[in-house]
């Protein structure tokens, strides 16, 4: 949970990158502490493997004065994404405020999207939390491939609820979409703090560059 | 409507009172107050020593991984951690089911001075804390204090 220090000014956020495992997670934090003004940022720390493979999380601290007479710190951790380790995402999920859930677009990870949104799900239950009352975005990654699903065939498999979540195409590698969904959370997670709750109209929703599709040859079906 | 919990800078000033009587008493070098989702709620101390932010994280993710190990010893969970190196030295301890003490303390001191005083320590800032969740201060902002550019921008 957040917690505001009036005496140093100071607010804290904490946002979580979800995901199943290689979708990606680890790479938008990189890309985030690669290109941010090193002002801003703390140091990235990861607890990997000798593989690079996440063991524990990953840590960025980014600084943001985006509240008037305030300093507003967001706390960016990833979670390992391999099945045997949900304690440890238990863990990390401890006190979210918002969250990114980066879903693999390659048709073979459907499932595991799938069963990590769920997880997901799961692990936010045992704080009393669901999805729908969270500041969350989805990101559809590495949309460079050529064997990925069409947006709205990911839209219908992760994004089928009352009120969808904003989701963006991403691709990680090459950082983009990785800022505006970083900021569209950011956002979401400002305005809920607001007096009045709701994104009031004309609020600056950060804009999502196009990704170009793959050549229509290199496109693959499931099997 | 959302408010966040809001330490007031009575609260800062009673905690930070707390916590320098601490370092007085152990001469340790600072010790920081983070709930266990690694959030920093109150720190005293030599802040150039180490990143408070990045401590404060590791130090929740130790303390909560160490609960496995208690486990198994039939403990609910481990109720002080202490770290030797060979000029620097950490103790951790609970403070309440949310809140935990970190200590980082030198040659000046010593483990025991320091695992002595972080008891009392540790019941003074649970009280303190309590009586802060009892009176739930909150804040919430004017959306027009909110900025309207991104807030994070990607420098090429």
């Amino acid at each position: 949970m957040s917690i505001i220090n009036y005496a140093s000014r100071e607010i804290q956020f904490k946002i979580v990158y979800y995901g199943p495992a290689l979708c990606g997670k680890t790479t938008n934090l990189n890309y985030i502490h690669q290109r941010i003004n090193p002002l801003n940022r703390g140091d990235l720390v990861s607890l990997a493997t000798a593989t690079e493979r996440t063991l524990f999380f990953d840590f960025l601290p980014l600084n943001a004065l985006v509240i008037k007479g305030f300093v507003t710190k967001f706390q960016l951790y990833t979670v390992p994404g391999q099945v045997i380790y949900n304690a440890t995402r238990q863990l990390v999920l401890r006190s979210v405020d918002g969250i990114v859930f980066v879903a693999d677009s390659q048709w073979e990870k459907m499932e595991e999207n799938v069963e990590s949104l769920k997880n997901l799900s799961d692990n936010l239950a045992l704080q009393n939390m669901v999805i729908e009352e969270i500041p969350c975005v989805l990101e559809y990654n590495k949309r460079d491939l050529p064997n990925v699903a069409p947006v709205n065939y990911m839209e219908y498999v992760l994004n089928n609820r009352k009120k969808r979540l904003q989701s963006f195409e991403v691709i990680s590698s090459s950082g983009q979409n990785v800022f505006a969904a970083l900021n569209a959370v950011s956002q979401i997670l400002l305005h809920k703090f607001s007096k009045h709750s709701e994104t009031p109209q004309g609020a600056p929703l950060p804009i999502a560059i196009p990704v170009e599709p793959a050549p229509p040859e290199a496109r693959q079906l499931p099997a | 409507m959302n408010a966040i919990p809001v330490l007031t800078i009575e609260d800062v000033a009673t905690l930070d009172g707390v916590l320098g009587d601490f370092l007085k008493k152990t001469e340790a070098d600072l010790t920081v107050v983070i709930d266990r989702g690694g959030n920093v709620i109150s720190q005293c101390g030599d802040m150039d020593v180490i990143d408070v932010t990045v401590i404060a994280a590791l130090a929740a993710g130790s303390f909560a991984a160490t609960r496995e190990l208690a486990r198994r010893i039939g403990e609910v969970e481990f109720n002080a951690l202490y770290h030797q190196g060979n000029g620097s030295h950490m103790f951790m301890n609970s403070v309440d089911d949310e809140t935990i003490m970190i200590t980082v303390f030198g040659s000046r001191s010593t483990v025991g001075l320091v695992r002595f005083y972080s008891t009392t320590t540790a019941q003074n800032v649970a009280e303190v804390l309590k009586l802060l969740r009892r009176t739930a201060h909150g804040l919430s902002f004017d959306p027009k204090d909110i900025s309207a550019e991104p807030v994070f921008v990607d420098h090429p």
